[in-house]
């Protein structure tokens, strides 16, 4: 008998006594516990989808899984809280999942809709996160699974039981930070959790090649493309913030700048009514907090550690060793290598985007990459072996 | 209820309502942005956070319902910090430039910045880079001011239900509020009702027509204001787009006593100031007007309306036109005892004589005066008054409406011809089928309306050749362009731009010498300028010249009265004092201001009945209240293709049918097509449901 079935023929009481009595929680961000929030819900529509923070998407997998058990879920939620529509939220840019799905989907009679959920229009709706739908269905099923997904760096992902240990699910040797659900941990801190906190499905592990402060740009500029723009403090919030880790990473840093995103930040937390706001500024948060150093590095030793930012780098023409043949200037995309047959080259460092292109073309090897000072180098076109150091 | 206490105070306040309303309501200011009373709460913006004692962190009060014991504090440090930033932040955005900005001054962002204090300076600040969008008739967009509070997108769907507006993102990410891929708002269906403007805190969303000379509602609702007499239009085009007339015709009514006069000759001031012409094409509003007036059963007002009890006081009025009868009813609706003195055969003034009857059919006009005679008016005709201080002895008050019944004789060469004719005594004459002395080749001179009745007139008494010219470029002629087409369709010659040189002939008319005029404008004391074109004689044959050059009052000083301008009787103000030089004798209508309008001359008749009333010991209160009451639906919703839809027009005789007889060819708008047109009016009026908002200035001044 599927989960819906059941619950139908259970009734309405006896089913959110048995989802009392599971102690079933919601999964994510929004832990409440499920029961509860059915009994407060007055509202006549259920509506799940991901944590509308979720900018990493895995959890999508179970959709792909098992939809049937996900949509019996929300469907029994429905049955239970008296609700007549259903809606299962997509991120915007998964309309191929939501085709494919659409099938099963009108089945059930749920709709699918391509956004994040607008909290604000669904205060009195149940919402759900997608992975306690299917969890709802396993518990009126009784075949409770307390496994969760997770997907380690580049991994499809799998179930593993809920409390493996981190250690065990990646290697944490060498690590520089461990970014689990929304936060950023120390490998330290990582060793004592639990597969059950990487509460989006994700554990990526950061090693010395990595850049923490880029690392929380990346995701910041994510963060602002799911962004809905309503609440001030998320829309202006991750533009502020995005704008100091910018700044941090193309060596303009300032003073005021660490203060500042922990002032924001801390404010974003309690002042954006979803999850968008609550947890994107958690990254910059972790960084600023636990990985002071990264930042000290880039804002005071004019150096980034894992040698990914490019503004404190320079590539520069050995006026020794260039041969004035041309490769570079043909390979440059911007355009910005000077010189002519004969001649030696100049790299015009305001336009060069450190691209790398002329370090590969170049056949003397004269290109050189490096993040300390730069040589003295010749300022106007100077006929190859004719320049002197003064 | 609930007993909650806001910074100390003790409100008693309904269990649930939010905490904001509950503070603005009794007086506490607490500063907002997003919030506005007529639309959901949003909680986005921050300003009206506030502490609650026993619960952790800050809350937004617009979202804050009220608890029988909540204790709040509106003014702690977390609250300002927090307050503070969030103002950073808006301003981060936002154009630092107040000075420059059409909103300074009642920018309710602007008025925050000085409440809760100026930014430090610290964020960074940023150019949205958005054009102003300019491109939409009566609404424009300046996105780069915009703080993205949201009201616009919630009037719009939640307050209209049209859902033009939406949350936007622009390729960079930046948010701003708009349509769906910047289509043009017609394009978007779009209904023009500018509450999006009303409710912008911010110069973002702005009415392109608003100004700081005109009153608000004047501005919003200008063919209210245009309308001489300020009928309430969009109340009674919504009574017709129900399809309850009878109501339409009351809240007409209110105004105006003669209703279907108005709706078959206004010159309707009101469709020229419609705002609907900025989107396509004007309301037919004086159509509509004629249609309700013509389905009127008089449900609301027959028999109803204001009856005073006699006050034993005699007020007689010289001229039996519109601005005579209309004074006339009011003063007899406020108890007055009132005789009305015609000195012509019928009562009507130039709606009988002047107008002709192809335009305003003559039993319709007697069936509007029956009216005023079954409110109790006497109306004599045939009765010529010459001295009005006589009528002193017998009477209260007298108010002279003789109108302008001589018409104007231009001195030039050749004037004083046989065959030269004026337009009044023209008309008259054709009216009462008396011989006029009109010939077969016939030269009318002058440009208004009253021309083309005269020439359309000798046109239907068999004139075989007739031409109109006069001094006015063609767009600068003031007849009414329906006027002058219908003319052309009927074969009547129009030039325009022509001084009139000379009407030729040794005892007869023979024609008229012109010459083309090159530029025609006026200097600062008003005086006319005008530049020939050299060497651009030319003569139009003709046995007949009718001079339509205006007409003035015939009175002469022997009547006792000061006369002024242009023989107009003299009165110390045109609209607010209407007493002429003779103690308990008024004037009202043409005869005072020279030729306007009907509904000129009913509205200076209602103001002179108001002011004569207070002459004789009334309140001079002549408002009346007749239409029921009507609840404007403000969620007006979608309706596809809405700035297209055309202009109704009405079902007119071709010229062929027309132009040899005198029976109305005008048949005005067919059942459907009335309530068609009355569906396209943006209804500008529902923006003045709209709550003002709320500014800690206004809380400053009540403390004061």
């Amino acid at each position: 008998m599927s989960a819906l079935e059941t619950v139908k023929a259970m009734g309405r009481e006896a089913a959110l006594e048995k989802i009392k009595a599971a102690g079933l929680k919601d999964y994510g961000l929004k832990a409440g516990s499920i029961a509860e929030r059915m009994e407060k819900a007055k509202g006549s529509a259920v509506e799940a989808g991901l944590n509308n923070a979720d900018t990493d998407q895995v959890l999508l997998a179970l959709l792909a899984q098992s939809p049937e058990k996900v949509f019996e879920g929300m469907c029994a939620a429905a049955y239970v809280v008296g609700a007549e529509t259903v809606t299962l939220y997509l991120p915007a840019g998964e309309t191929t999942l939501a085709e494919n799905l659409k099938e099963t989907a009108g089945k059930y009679g749920v709709s699918i809709v391509n956004d994040i959920i607008d909290v604000r229009a669904a205060e009195e709706c149940l919402l759900l996160h997608i992975v306690t739908a299917a969890r709802l269905a396993d518990l009126l099923e009784d075949s409770v699974d307390e496994s969760v997904f997770i997907s380690t760096d580049g991994n499809t992902g799998t179930w593993v039981a809920a409390d493996t240990k981190v250690g065990d699910l990646v290697s944490l040797e060498g690590a520089k930070a461990v970014r689990m659900g929304y936060r950023l941990y120390t490998p330290e801190e990582a060793k004592e959790l639990t597969a059950a906190d990487a509460i989006n499905g994700r554990i990526r592990v950061l090693g010395e090649k990595d850049c923490v402060v880029q690392e929380v740009l990346t995701q910041l500029g994510r963060d602002r493309q799911i962004s809905c723009g309503k609440c001030v403090f998320c829309r202006e919030g991750l533009i502020q913030l995005e704008y100091m880790q910018r700044e941090i990473t193309a060596a303009r840093g300032k003073g005021d700048f660490l203060d500042l995103t922990r002032e924001i930040g801390q404010a974003m937390c309690g002042n954006t009514l979803c999850t968008v706001g609550q947890e994107s500024a958690w990254m910059a948060l972790d960084a600023v907090e636990k990985f002071g150093d990264e930042y000290v590095s880039h804002m005071k030793k004019n150096k980034c550690p894992a040698g990914v930012c490019s503004a404190f780098e320079h590539i520069y023409i050995d006026p020794k060793a260039c041969t004035g043949c041309g490769d570079c200037l043909d390979v440059c995309p911007k355009e910005c290598i000077e010189g002519k047959a004969k001649y030696i080259h100049m790299i015009d460092e305001f336009e060069c985007t450190k691209c790398g292109k002329c370090v590969e073309a170049c056949g003397e090897e004269a290109i050189v990459r490096t993040s300390g000072k730069l040589p003295k180098l010749p300022t106007r076109l100077t006929k190859v072996g004719k320049f002197r150091k003064h | 209820m609930a007993v909650i206490t806001i910074d100390g105070n003790r409100l008693e306040v309904p269990e649930g309502k939010n905490v904001l309303e509950c503070a603005l309501d009794a007086g506490i200011y607490i500063p907002h942005l997003c919030h506005h009373k007529d639309l959901n709460p949003l909680g986005s913006c921050r300003m009206c956070i506030v502490e609650v004692e026993g619960r952790e962190g800050v809350e937004p009060s617009c979202k804050l319902k009220a608890e029988d014991g909540m204790v709040i504090h509106t003014q702690t440090d977390e609250v300002k910090r927090l307050r503070m930033l969030a103002l950073e932040l808006l301003l981060a955005g936002h154009p630092e430039d107040c000075s420059t900005c059409p909103k300074y001054g009642h920018c309710e962002l602007q008025m925050l910045i000085q409440y809760i204090g100026p930014k430090t300076g610290r964020l960074k600040m940023r150019s949205k880079g958005f054009g102003v969008n300019e491109k939409n008739p009566l609404i424009l967009h300046d996105m780069n001011r915009c703080v993205l509070c949201g009201r616009c997108v919630r009037a719009c769907n939640d307050l209209r239900g049209v859902g033009v507006l939406q949350y936007q993102k622009r390729e960079d990410l930046e948010v701003y509020t708009g349509t769906l891929h910047e289509k043009l708002l017609k394009d978007a269906d779009c209904r023009f009702c500018q509450a999006c403007a009303e409710v912008c805190p911010t110069g973002t969303i702005r009415d392109i027509l608003a100004s700081s000379e005109v009153r608000k509602e004047d501005y919003v609702v200008p063919c209210r204001a245009g309308c001489p007499a300020h009928t309430d239009i969009p109340k009674y085009i919504r009574f017709v787009k129900d399809g309850d007339f009878d109501a339409a015709a009351a809240v007409i009514r209110e105004k105006l006593p003669m209703p279907k006069t108005l709706g078959y000759i206004c010159t309707h001031v009101c469709e020229l100031e419609c705002k609907r012409k900025m989107v396509n094409e004007p309301m037919s509003i004086r159509n509509l007007k004629r249609y309700a007036a013509e389905q009127d059963t008089g449900k609301y007002w027959k028999g109803k309306g204001k009856q005073l009890p006699d006050t034993g006081k005699k007020v007689c009025v010289v001229g039996g036109g519109p601005a005579g009868l209309t004074a006339a009813y009011y003063l007899r609706k406020q108890g007055h005892d009132v005789t009305v003195k015609e000195a012509l055969p019928t009562a009507g003034g130039m709606l009988s004589y002047g107008i002709p009857a192809y335009r305003l059919p003559r039993d319709m006009v007697q069936e509007e005066i029956q009216v005023f005679a079954d409110q109790g008016v006497k109306i004599e005709c045939g009765v010529r008054v010459e001295k009005p201080t006589e009528l002193l002895g017998e009477y209260d008050a007298v108010l002279m409406a003789i109108g302008g019944h001589n018409g104007v004789r231009l001195p030039m060469t050749g004037s004083n011809l046989p065959g030269v004719l004026l337009n009044i005594s023209f008309l008259r004459e054709a009216t009462m089928g008396q011989e006029t002395g009109m010939g077969k080749h016939v030269i009318v001179l002058g440009g208004g309306n009253v021309a083309f009745d005269c020439a359309r007139t000798a046109k239907r008494l068999g004139a075989e050749e007739i031409h109109v010219a006069c001094l006015e470029a063609r767009d600068k002629m003031t007849a009414d362009d329906e006027e002058i087409e219908q003319a052309q369709e009927e074969g009547i010659q129009i030039h325009p731009a022509q001084t009139f040189e000379a009407i030729t002939g040794e005892d007869h008319v023979t024609g008229v010498d012109f010459m083309n005029v090159e530029s025609f404008t006026f200097d600062e004391n008003r005086r006319a300028i005008i530049k020939k074109e050299e060497g651009s004689e030319h003569h139009i044959d003709g046995d007949t010249v009718i001079f339509a050059t205006g007409q003035r009052p015939d009175i002469t000083e022997a009547a006792g009265l000061t006369l002024g301008r242009a023989n107009s009787i003299f009165v110390n103000d045109l609209t607010k004092d209407k007493r002429t030089s003779v103690e308990g004798i008024f004037a009202a209508g043409d005869c005072i201001y020279g030729t306007k309008s009907v509904v000129m001359a009913i509205q200076s008749g209602r103001e002179a009945a108001s002011q004569i009333d207070l002459f004789l010991g009334g309140d001079g209160d002549i408002e009346e209240s007749l239409a029921p009451e009507q609840n404007a639906d403000p969620y007006i919703g979608v309706i596809p293709e809405f700035a297209s839809l055309p202009r109704r027009a009405p079902k007119i005789d071709g010229a062929e049918m027309r132009q040899d007889n005198f029976n109305l060819f005008d048949h005005g708008l067919c059942g459907e097509d009335a309530c068609a047109e009355a569906g396209r009016c943006l209804q500008c009026d529902l923006r003045l449901q709209i709550s003002s908002p709320r500014t800690w200035g206004d809380f400053q001044k009540e403390a004061e």
